[in-house]
């Protein structure tokens, strides 16, 4: 093997000491960031609308300011991306946006917009219901919606040739990550799960532009290599929110290898359909409605089990780790069906509370441990 | 202790009440009547119009809440794998639905043929409702009511609800096999519209001094509002409540023996513990005299379109207290405050329920810091008694009493 994995991973491992300097370099150049705390914001608008999205990320840390506005019984994800809008952190932000998903974020943009000062705050009301033409019709006014809100904010028109472009930068990276993907599904082992969630990380906080060629390259590459004969218990792992790439480091520590995963900081936000051509608010409508939904939504017809089946169908996958943050509800009322449905398929799955914000507790490391030892053992 | 006037149409209510489970018991044997289950903001209109007779899994986990064998309930569902985190309602109604246990005669609900839910209330509906949609197997409506951030409520959320009331009306019809009758739908409306008005007037009768009922009272009046809204029995109960208040009024029977101070309550009951917290507010001499939870069951959309009765529906519908972000909120708290002269809030943080609860510490802030109103903060939950103190609580319903009666000694001296 003549590549090395490392060398690869190198342009991507930028975000790893700050997750925004893309973002502030590019503010320094001139430019607008905005900054959305939910993947359901239409970032191809903002995009459209001139500026420079990124996903707005928790760190670890303590969140004695958020603990003033949330309760101890919010999840740890809104507490710490609020701690740190409080703190000041987000300061370099020009724009922040919001979609509706679940209660706790809900009250999050509320505190958002009444606290954090600076940048102006934008909802997007995204339709709970995520199908029918009624929903479809309510999404297209939101998204005019916020387009008009945007070009008041900017002061510039968005035009529909804008939002073109923007959507099909984006498609063509959604297509670029399905890729990688497919590459991960069939051979975990030439880049790791770790390796991939950076890949994942810096897709929300690069210029899509930047990343389609590094992801290029990147493929490009791993195809050329001949996949090293190994064996590792392959793992799914599953959730809502997962911003630390300690919790997949740590399962990968175990000997098991994290070859696919149903996060929306991961498959559920760039496994999606091509989207039919047609007018342009249109099309990212019928975009964000065909996603796999966020747990908060219903989706009539849509049965969350089913995709975790099909994923360790497919990919060989030979356990389950639900990485549940402790109090994200959508999730947790998921879990007991999913696993119900996973037992009756024989696919072992290990449940794991988390806190977005904290180290990995050496406790998590004990039970993935014993979990995959179990999975070596099958 | 505080001597009280008990309130007769209590006995009416229950009647009412009693007549009402004994019709939805006996209706789970009958093929031709359809059973739905809905949310307690859910469109109940348009199941008494196509005669389907609605539960409310809501009202059930309270009822279990109240005679305290909620916990044994939840704990079916946490067995099942939900977790002790989520809201004690919907562990206690799919422990219930899971189980067979229940507060009616010992049992669970009578079965669904159908399902209702309308998230105006919280995002948990949505997911406890796909939940009990696997459990039943059965239709589930939803109707997605987009939470409103502004004060102002949206035109396209209010076209958005009329559409989807529109299907919903379609889809009873199936179900039901007999298309929902629109004389008998824009009558329905007609009761509903009544009783939701009765409902507020009997809340504002508490404004008068000494308040001829507490909220204590008005969360156990809430059942008919709740369930029957749109039917007549719903609109007789309110008219005998609301006669029995005036003449309270008139002969100046208040709660309490001396209604020294006046409180206003956020967020769902304490459930299990409402004789506790009723008897330690009484010991202060203070009535608890209107409720966020209650009023909410009479929001009506400010500019709602009566020519359209459909249409002022389905602002309505987008129209409640929790529907709406930190602005409106704190809007209708400083209203309350100054409808019902009241001396101070008590806000219960409720575990089970981030929707409503989210959003109080600012709101808590907002009001003693901007309108000078003091505010006590009571961590527990609706139906979980795990989370409880009665020493706890109490020292901190005595120290927030003290307060309240130094600040109006202030003011008057």
């Amino acid at each position: 093997m003549s590549l090395n994995v490392r060398e690869l991973m190198k342009p991507f491992m930028e975000v790893q000491d700050d997750l925004y300097c893309f973002a502030k370099r590019a503010k320094q150049a001139g430019e607008k960031i905005a900054g959305y705390l939910c993947t359901y914001s239409p970032q191809e608008l903002f995009h459209a609308g001139g500026y420079f999205p990124v996903r707005v990320i928790g760190k670890e840390g303590g969140t004695p300011l958020a603990d003033q506005w949330l309760q101890p019984y919010a999840c740890s994800f809104a507490k710490g991306v609020l701690n740190l809008g409080l703190e000041g952190d987000f300061s370099f932000l020009d724009l922040v946006v919001f979609s509706h998903t679940c209660d706790t974020m809900q009250n999050l943009a509320e505190a958002w917009r009444r606290r954090v000062e600076g940048a102006p705050v934008i909802v997007v009301s995204t339709p709970n219901l995520n199908a029918g033409d009624i929903a479809l019709n309510y999404l297209k006014r939101e998204l005019a919606r916020v387009k008009e809100e945007v070009e008041n904010i900017s002061g510039s028109k968005i035009t529909d040739e804008k939002i073109l472009e923007s959507i099909h930068l984006y498609e063509k990276h959604r297509n670029n990550m399905k890729i990688l993907y497919q590459i991960r599904r069939e051979s975990p082992y030439l880049i790791s799960g770790t390796d991939m969630f950076l890949v994942v990380l810096s897709s929300f906080v690069m210029k899509k532009e930047e990343h389609n060629e590094l992801l290029e390259k990147l493929i490009r590459d791993l195809k050329s290599i001949t996949p090293e004969d190994v064996k590792k218990p392959r793992v799914l792992v599953g959730g809502s929110v997962c911003q630390a790439q300690g919790f997949i480091q740590s399962i990968e520590g175990t000997g098991a290898v994290v070859s696919d995963d149903d996060l929306c900081m991961g498959s559920r936000s760039y496994v999606i359909p091509p989207v039919p051509q047609g007018e342009p608010i249109e099309m990212l409508a019928q975009m964000y409605l065909s996603r796999i939904p966020c747990p908060a939504f219903y989706k009539p017809g849509y049965d969350p089990a089913q995709v975790y089946i099909e994923k360790v169908k497919s990919g060989d996958v030979n356990g389950v780790i639900f990485l549940q943050t402790k109090f994200c509800d959508p999730y947790a009322f998921n879990y007991p069906y999913i696993r119900k449905r996973l037992e009756q398929e024989g696919i072992p799955s290990l449940l794991l509370e988390v806190e977005q914000n904290q180290p990995v507790p050496e406790a998590f490391r004990t039970r993935v441990e014993a979990f995959v030892e179990t999975l070596m053992n099958r | 202790m505080s001597q009280r006037v008990p309130i007769r149409s209590t006995a009416k209510m229950k009647e009412l009440m009693g007549f009402y489970y004994m019709m939805a018991k006996a209706g789970e044997n009958d093929p031709n009547q359809k059973i739905a289950w809905i949310t307690s903001g859910g469109p109940v209109e348009i199941l008494h119009a196509g005669g389907v007779i609605p539960i409310y899994p809501e009202n059930v986990a309270a009822m279990a809440g109240t005679m305290k064998i909620s916990d044994e309930i939840c704990a079916v569902a946490e067995e099942q794998g939900f977790s002790r985190d989520l809201c004690s309602y919907a562990r206690t109604d799919i422990g219930s639905a899971l189980s067979g246990k229940g507060p009616l005669m010992g049992s669970a609900s009578p079965k669904p043929d159908f399902l209702v839910c309308c998230n105006n209330i919280c995002g948990t509906v949505t997911k406890w409702y796909e939940e009990l949609q696997r459990i039943f197997n059965v239709p589930l409506i939803f109707i997605d009511a987009p939470f409103q951030y502004g004060i102002k409520d949206r035109p396209e959320a209010i076209d958005y609800m009329e559409a989807q009331l529109r299907n919903m009306i379609d889809i009873v019809g199936e179900i039901t096999g007999k298309p929902v009758e629109w004389d008998k739908f824009m009558e329905t409306l007609e009761l509903a519209d009544r009783a939701v008005k009765l409902w507020r007037e009997i809340q504002d009768l508490l404004q008068h001094k000494p308040a001829p009922m507490n909220s204590f009272d008005t969360f156990i009046h809430l059942a008919p509002i709740v369930t029957l809204r749109g039917t007549q029995g719903c609109i007789e109960y309110y008219e005998t409540l609301k006669a029995e208040l005036l003449e309270r009024i008139e002969q100046g029977i208040g709660t309490l023996e001396k209604e020294e101070y006046r409180l206003g309550w956020d967020n769902l009951p304490v459930w299990y513990k409402i004789k506790f917290l009723s008897e330690r507010f009484s010991q202060h001499n203070s009535a608890l005299v209107v409720s966020t939870y209650t009023r909410s069951f009479c929001y009506q959309a400010e500019d709602r379109d009566i020519s359209n009765p459909l249409r002022a529906m389905s602002a309505d519908y987008l129209a409640g207290y929790i529907n709406h972000g930190i602005d409106f909120r704190e809007r209708e708290l400083y209203q309350m405050v100054q409808n019902f002269s009241l001396d101070g809030l008590v806000m219960h943080s409720n575990r089970s329920c981030r929707a409503y609860s989210f959003g109080q510490y600012e709101l808590a802030r907002t009001m003693e810091e901007k309108y000078d109103v003091p505010v006590l903060l009571i961590e527990a939950d609706q139906n979980d008694t795990r989370m409880w103190s009665d020493e706890q609580i109490g020292n901190r319903i005595d120290a927030f009493m003290e307060r309240v009666a130094g600040k109006k000694k202030r003011n008057i001296a």
